[in-house]
């Protein structure tokens, strides 16, 4: 990625008191944010053009009226913002009591997606576990959609309008829309369909903004009763050429879930159906754990690895007498770690003296 | 009857084609099914979900039989008190809309194209929207001035008494000189926000940025608001005039006008004025009618902005605003359709004498819609500073005999209630908002002291909530929560915390709301605990006596 020179700071603002420098088309949120300001959000994702709706991230600012969306807002010379007065934190707090309100739940396991804790770690900040504001309940689960990827629960929507934004601005799939008014506002695909029927690419990103967990990740939902804490380990995805990176959930030894890495430089949070999903290969009943030879009879018979590889060694030695080292080619698979790739590209190079490896994932 | 494809090719060129595309295929059709969505996003190159969900925003595009045929009828806050709702129960498949800005003769159905009005299904009939009565008060007006003549929609009867002549004389002057003479008058927005216009028109003609547009916003949606009708269907003319000027004023070349899908008579009476005028405007200017699909928050100039463009009619987020970045994203007038019709009287009478109109310091007039327990309703020209009560007493004839009046509404519904003590006051926004209210687009709706007024408080609660956007947790949230605290759906039983959450979620949407629906909608609250307090407390003790919580 090709970072863009930073413009020099223009200006300057007063923020909780302080004067700070900013650069034109800085928001007052960002400004905030850099200046390690918690200030709250929930329809807020970094990588998405500021939507405003929330309004949790509200500040005052000196000589207008009404508190202002802080991450909507553009910074301007000599603006005089409070991003904390007890009236502001009084907002926040009475808004989380009303979004608490509209959901049958508001805990989540930590597998449904990446963001799916940011509601339930605000309703802790804030102390609003009260219930107040009771009635009925805003977006209905779509029972019906029986994907095995991502799980439909508006129950507990929240009409942050992420998912509908990232489908969009990211993906390009506009396979999310909002149908309705209201309270009745509803996220939903074209034609109040199955994502299946849509535009949908299944790449999960809907999932891992989702900031209560509306939008749950199917496979690795299936590990919540497993006994163990979650660990993530940073990888690189080896699907293709992209090189995205990902986190990798496991619980105790067993490999749980994907998570996209918003810091990974290639893909800042993205990733496609298999990046996302399709990990199930590598604890599958069916993958092969000891080499296969295929007998006399036709069939392939389990035997021992020095047996496999000396009839492998036979096999390469007999080609290469026979029509020499340009007639070995090799191909790795892309659901091999890259160390198994890397050590494969050098078994070809240095063992044989060719050039022709490859990797099925060069895309 | 034309194929998709061919209406398609008659409006994917156009300026603004997703509107008036989906009005050609709902027309034909009825409703809007799946093919034709599908088509209308291939044919205009947008998401189909974005086309769906922009689709169900809107209350008059029906997806399926019997859709445009099946009568809808008003449940305004007026047209209640009349007894509409029985009104829906009678008429075979009816289902209720909100205002639909006929409260002073009331109760409109609307059926695909034609609005008829009367109590009762028997009474139902198609007859022309009242024109305004004679001022009252015999004061002279300006937008009212010669609309009472008759003809006076046609080209010939508007120019009987120089019209256009303004237009001419407008294009005579400089834009400088133009914008001082707007300004110099002191016309400010009558669709209630009150920014100065010659202000607005400045900041446009200096905006960077072409083609630049005037809209002319007649999504006319607030409750109990129906002056922009009478300009529409009597003054078209005036209007048309007045968005020309504008245009010479600050070099825009395109003009739409928005109208609300409710005024199917006012669409073909501009219609006809504006090809009318056609040649006397000019191709400089190109003018446009769009039809609305039926969504109060299109009234707000983002979401109309948004709607007109196709987008989700979602207000925008402010700064930028639509002077520098409206239609299109470039500079942009949005203003009232009263707003424009006063701009042609103050060119060719000058500011001073419109300034003049105005009672004590007040400059200027304003059209107010006067409805419900009242005995003489209508449109009236007032002079800004004008007593409530001459209006209310003198002017409509106050309440029926033997009844007073309880409550009148401010803004339509966005500026809550007045009442006692707090009538005596004078038409004009400082007096109105030191009572904790707004003038705004001055629609006054009249409630009697027979009237429960927390059953119109929640009547009109349940508007805001039908008609919020869905975009703003505050307002897509506290709307919902307020309705059912005001109907005794959900809420506590105990007062003092009934009245904290009210109030609790009436601040938070004052102070936090993305736009005016979601800040102005608690001032029904506020106001209701405020002169109402006893009608509270009685309401609270039977939700909790008939337990119809859920």
């Amino acid at each position: 990625m090709i970072a863009e020179a930073k413009p020099e700071a223009t200006a300057t603002m007063t923020l909780d008191g302080v004067d700070l420098a900013f650069t034109e088309g800085e928001t007052i949120y960002d400004v905030a944010t850099r200046a390690n300001k918690d200030v709250p959000t929930l329809c807020y994702d970094p990588r998405l053009e500021a939507f405003g709706a929330c309004r949790l991230c509200v500040v005052e600012v000196e000589g207008i009226r009404n508190p202002v969306a802080s991450c909507t807002t553009p910074a301007t010379a000599g603006m005089n913002v409070r991003t904390a007065t007890k009236t502001i934190e009084k907002h926040r707090r009475t808004l989380l009591e009303l979004v608490a309100s509209e959901n049958r739940e508001n805990e989540v396991d930590e597998l449904r997606g990446l963001a799916s804790q940011e509601l339930k770690t605000l309703l802790d900040r804030y102390e609003v576990r009260n219930g107040r504001f009771a009635g009925c309940q805003s977006g209905t689960t779509n029972t019906t959609d029986d994907n095995p990827f991502i799980l439909r629960d508006y129950d507990l929507c929240i009409s942050c309008f992420r998912c509908v934004r990232v489908c969009a601005e990211q993906e390009g799939d506009h396979a999310i829309t909002m149908m309705n008014r209201g309270f009745e506002k509803q996220i939903t695909t074209e034609f109040n369909g199955i994502l299946k029927d849509s535009a949908c690419t299944f790449c999960g990103q809907c999932v891992q903004t989702c900031p209560t967990g509306a939008l749950g990740d199917i496979k690795a939902m299936r590990a919540e009763s497993l006994p163990g804490k979650v660990e993530k380990t940073r990888t690189v995805c080896p699907y293709c050429g992209v090189g995205c990176s990902v986190d990798l959930l496991t619980k105790e030894d067993r490999l749980v879930g994907v998570q996209p890495a918003m810091d990974g430089p290639a893909n800042e949070g993205a990733l496609c159906i298999k990046g996302q999903f399709a990990f199930d290969f590598v604890q599958h009943d069916d993958r092969l754990k000891m080499p296969l030879v295929r007998g006399e009879d036709g069939e392939l018979h389990e035997v021992d690895w020095d047996t496999a590889l000396d009839l492998a060694a036979d096999g390469f030695k007999k080609v290469l007498e026979r029509h020499g080292r340009h007639a070995i080619c090799g191909v790795a698979s892309g659901r091999a770690p890259h160390e198994a790739a890397y050590t494969m590209q050098k078994f070809i190079r240095a063992g044989f003296g060719t050039n022709q490896i490859d990797n099925c994932s060069r895309a | 009857m034309p194929t998709n494809d061919e209406l398609i090719a008659c409006w994917q060129d156009e300026e603004a084609p997703l509107l008036p595309l989906l009005h050609a295929l709902h027309d034909r059709d009825g409703f809007l099914n799946e093919q034709d969505i599908r088509a209308v996003a291939e044919g205009l190159n947008i998401p189909i979900a974005e086309v769906f969900g922009t689709v169900t925003f809107y209350h008059h595009f029906a997806r399926e039989a019997p859709g445009q045929s099946a009568p809808r009828v008003c449940t305004g806050p007026v047209c209640r008190l009349l007894g509409s709702p029985d009104l829906v129960k009678a008429l075979d498949g009816a289902t209720p809309m909100a205002c639909a800005g006929r409260c002073d003769d009331a109760v409109p159905v609307l059926q695909g194209h034609e609005i008829r009005v009367g109590q009762t299904v028997d009474t139902l009939e198609a007859r022309p929207s009242p024109l305004p009565p004679p001022n009252p008060g015999g004061i002279e007006e300006c937008v009212f001035a010669h609309i009472r003549e008759p003809g006076r929609a046609t080209l010939d009867g508007y120019q009987r008494t120089g019209g256009y002549e303004a237009l001419k004389q407008a294009r005579e002057m400089s834009r400088e000189d133009l914008l001082a003479l707007i300004t110099d008058s002191q016309l400010a927005g009558r669709g209630g926000a009150g920014f100065p216009t010659g202000k607005k028109w400045e900041m446009v003609e200096q905006a960077d940025g072409e083609p630049k547009s005037i809209v002319c916003n007649a999504d006319e949606g607030e409750p109990g608001c129906f002056k922009d009708r009478a300009i529409l269907d009597y003054e078209p003319h005036a209007v048309i005039e007045g968005m020309a000027i504008a245009a010479h004023a600050t070099g825009a070349t395109k003009g739409f006008i928005y109208l609300r899908y409710e005024y199917p008579d006012s669409f073909k009476i501009v219609e006809r004025a504006m090809a009318e005028s056609a040649e006397l405007i000019g191709d400089s200017f190109q003018l446009y009618l769009r039809r609305g699909g039926g969504a109060y928050i299109c009234g707000e100039e983002g979401s109309l902005l948004n709607s007109l463009e196709g987008k989700h009619p979602f207000p925008r987020n402010r700064p930028p605003y639509p002077v520098t970045h409206g239609y299109d994203d470039l500079p942009t007038v949005v203003n009232n359709v009263e707003t424009l019709a006063s701009v042609p009287p103050i060119v060719a009478k000058g500011p001073e004498w419109y300034r003049g109109l105005g009672l004590g310091e007040h400059a200027g007039t304003k059209l107010v819609s006067v409805s419900g327990d009242i005995r003489r309703p209508g449109n009236f020209e007032v002079p800004f500073g004008l007593p409530l009560l001459t209006l209310l007493n003198d002017w409509c004839g106050g309440a029926e005999d033997g009844r007073g009046i309880q409550a009148v509404t401010m803004a339509g519904l966005s500026g809550g209630f007045l009442a006692g003590d707090d009538l005596d006051v004078t038409l004009d926004e400082p007096s109105i908002k030191a009572k904790g209210s707004f003038l705004g687009a001055a629609g006054i709706m009249v409630f009697d002291d027979t009237r429960d007024m927390v059953e119109v408080a929640h009547c009109a609660m349940e508007f805001f909530a039908e008609e919020s956007c869905g975009k703003c947790f505050p307002c897509r949230i506290g709307t919902q929560r307020l309705t059912e605290r005001l109907n005794g759906a959900a809420g506590p039983d105990d007062e003092a915390a009934w009245l904290q959450e009210v109030r609790d979620i009436g601040q938070v949407m004052m102070a936090t709301s993305a736009c005016g629906l979601g800040i102005a909608a608690p001032n029904i609250t506020e106001s209701l605990v405020k002169y109402f307090p006893e009608q509270v407390t009685a309401h609270l003790k039977t939700a909790h006596q008939s337990g119809i919580k859920q």
